[in-house]
């Protein structure tokens, strides 16, 4: 049975111009152990869709289609009882370890409250599971850090004490939105191959949501690409890296700079994501697509399969994949 | 642990003047209540009609009143009276003005907007016009009067507490704390009143110099503070008679209140800063996780 089941899942946001659709018809079945990366441009849903799945939509928030975690209906949860499943079933890691700890608390108070909160261990075996945690996620010497405060750790060192907190109950599903983009190259490096290894020792099942296709890349098995709000590509990560199918993937994919490619202008995705509140009949990508026809205005693509469990919604797909010459340079 | 520190609180402690001004003065002001508890130069309700209105002298080191009291000693046994009334007043509104904000700000929608509304509707009296109509209401006293004052306090700290804890709860690491499972009464104790602390401490600092002012005022009016109890306002209120003759009557208790109210003005003023963690920062130098 799989871990995660995520059926038609939409979320409205109420704004200023109107219902924010920020997530359009998103569903998936995630496995015991699997990992999953979601990628696309800042303002395309990947956020909103975490803060779903956790229960954290911000008030006013329209939430539709099902989560079932295990078997559980989340939706059908109250807040009390959600509050046992959050930190304890399902985790997050936040993109800002420099505001996502409390300045006010040491790093020790901050993994060992969960912990006891949510495994009911007394305070010397919750002490011994954070100090283990802690040198896990490789704050070595753990004892210095857990009288750390936040202010006194840099942003790599926070970063793992919030995967610290995370780990604390052995979740089942760990959700990990950007968690490398606010650090160095150096340390994004250190900290995807402690987020891989961890989850891979555990079996816990990972959304991983990032912008960066090198980050997704290196560390799932399969990939979702979301446009405004809804999927547009998905299939496993080696096959989606190998057969560019959608012109946004193209895109994408084109406007990772190259090292030794020489000074040129770096190329870009002409336009900006669609507004959520004001999204094109049709499909959403055509304002900004050089493949788009009459038809693309009009008609919603579907997803059609490009291989095997490898999938993309667009109408010109042949089109797309014929002139793609992105697929073959890697 | 390689620590390396700016300067610590101690030390700005020290550097800042208005903070050390401020708690040289309040400090002066409250050993004065603190020392009339064992001892004054006199006994400041013996009345000692041959040697009235007497002006400073060694004997009365700040003259006497109209019955022959010593202006010292009664100075001295109403700054009790002054820091008595201050502390329960504003523990009466920290406690429920905090209680309320905290709440609102928890609670979100018509908890909110109730405590909002009725925190504008008692800051559309004037603070003194609705201290007089609940000690009139209540009848005048010290009890009172602490009371009407305490009241006035409480949107005052509802107000402040529930703008800053809606900051907090805007925050990323209230989100990471839900994320890991934490209720609104977990968030509200463990996360937002820490962060906030600092705030409403500075704000009682100065709602402390503001409820010696309107003791003042309402025992001056003769709401207050009741004799033969000395109180700094009824003393100005007396004094008024023999302004002419006596001007060191009005003189004294009016310079002991512009004392203490400075004092605990410049003290909130300096905790302000000295709190504010952008000014002592320390940093673990030198570490490396891998």
């Amino acid at each position: 049975m799989s871990v995660l089941e995520v059926d038609r899942l939409t979320v409205a946001l109420p704004m200023v111009a109107g219902l924010a659709r920020a997530v359009r018809d998103v569903s998936f079945r995630l496995e015991r152990g699997e990992t999953l990366g979601i990628v696309g441009e800042s303002g395309c849903g990947k956020s909103m869709m975490a803060l779903a799945l956790m229960g954290l939509l911000p008030e006013g928030a329209d939430l539709r289609g099902g989560i079932t975690l295990n078997g559980c209906d989340l939706r059908a949860l109250d807040e009390k009882a959600m509050c046992r499943v959050r930190g304890n079933a399902i985790a997050m890691v936040f993109q800002e370890p420099m505001t996502s700890l409390n300045p006010v608390h040491t790093i020790g108070k901050q993994v060992i409250e969960p912990l006891m909160l949510h495994s009911g261990l007394g305070r010397d075996e919750a002490n011994a599971e954070t100090l283990s945690l802690l040198e896990r996620v490789g704050l070595v010497d753990p004892r210095r850090f857990y009288g750390a405060y936040p202010h006194q750790l840099s942003g790599g060192q926070r970063q793992r004490a919030m995967i610290a907190m995370a780990l604390s109950c052995h979740p089942e599903v760990l959700i990990a939105d950007e968690p490398t983009t606010a650090l160095d190259v150096t340390i994004q490096g250190q900290i995807l191959d402690l987020i891989r290894d961890v989850v891979s020792e555990r079996q816990m099942s990972l959304i991983l949501i990032s912008h960066d296709l090198g980050v997704i890349a290196e560390t799932v098995d399969r990939v979702f690409v979301m446009y405004g709000g809804a999927v547009v590509e998905q299939g496993p990560t080696p096959d989606v890296f190998a057969r560019l199918a959608h012109p946004y993937t193209q895109g994408l994919f084109a406007a990772v700079p190259q090292v030794g490619e020489g000074r040129r202008r770096l190329r870009t995705i002409p336009g900006t994501v669609p507004e959520l509140a004001d999204l094109p009949g049709g499909c959403t990508f055509a304002d900004r697509c050089s493949l788009a026809h009459e038809t693309c205005r009009s008609q919603v693509p579907d997803m059609r399969s490009v291989g095997e469990n490898h999938s993309a919604a667009c109408l010109r797909l042949d089109a797309a994949m014929a002139s793609s010459s992105f697929g073959s340079r890697r | 642990m390689n620590v390396s520190r700016r300067p610590g609180l101690h030390t700005l402690a020290l550097r800042h003047r208005s903070f050390l001004l401020g708690s040289v003065l309040s400090g002066l002001v409250v050993l004065l209540a603190l020392i009339s508890l064992v001892w004054t130069p006199h006994s400041a309700y013996e009345l000692d009609i041959a040697n009235k209105l007497k002006p400073p002298s060694p004997a009365h080191w700040l003259g006497t009143d109209h019955f022959g009291r010593d202006v010292t000693s009664m100075i001295m046994v109403g700054a009790q009276n002054s820091l008595v009334v201050g502390v329960v007043a504003v523990s009466i509104g920290m406690a429920v003005g905090v209680l309320l904000g905290l709440w609102a700000s928890a609670q979100r929608g018509w908890a909110e907007e109730l405590v909002m509304r009725f925190s504008d509707f008692t800051f559309a009296f004037p603070a003194i016009l609705s201290a007089i109509m609940i000690t009139a209401i209540l009848g005048p006293g010290a009890v009172n009067s602490i009371l009407a004052i305490g009241i006035f306090n409480i949107p005052v700290f509802a107000r402040i507490t529930r703008g800053s804890a809606n900051a907090i709860w805007a925050r990323e690491f209230v989100l990471a704390a839900r994320a890991a499972g934490k209720g609104r009464a977990q968030i509200t104790l463990g996360h937002v009143l820490p962060n906030i602390l600092s705030a409403i401490i500075v704000q009682a600092t100065i709602f402390f110099a503001i409820a010696i002012l309107a003791e003042a005022a309402l025992s001056y009016l003769g709401l207050g503070t009741q004799p033969p109890q000395p109180s700094w306002g009824r003393m100005l209120n007396e004094a008024q008679t023999f302004l002419y003759l006596s001007p060191h009557l009005a003189l004294f208790p009016g310079l002991v209140i512009v004392i203490s109210v400075l004092g605990f003005n410049m003290l909130g003023d300096g905790l302000r800063d000295l709190l504010d963690p952008r000014l002592s920062r320390t940093r673990l130098a030198g570490y490396s996780s891998r």
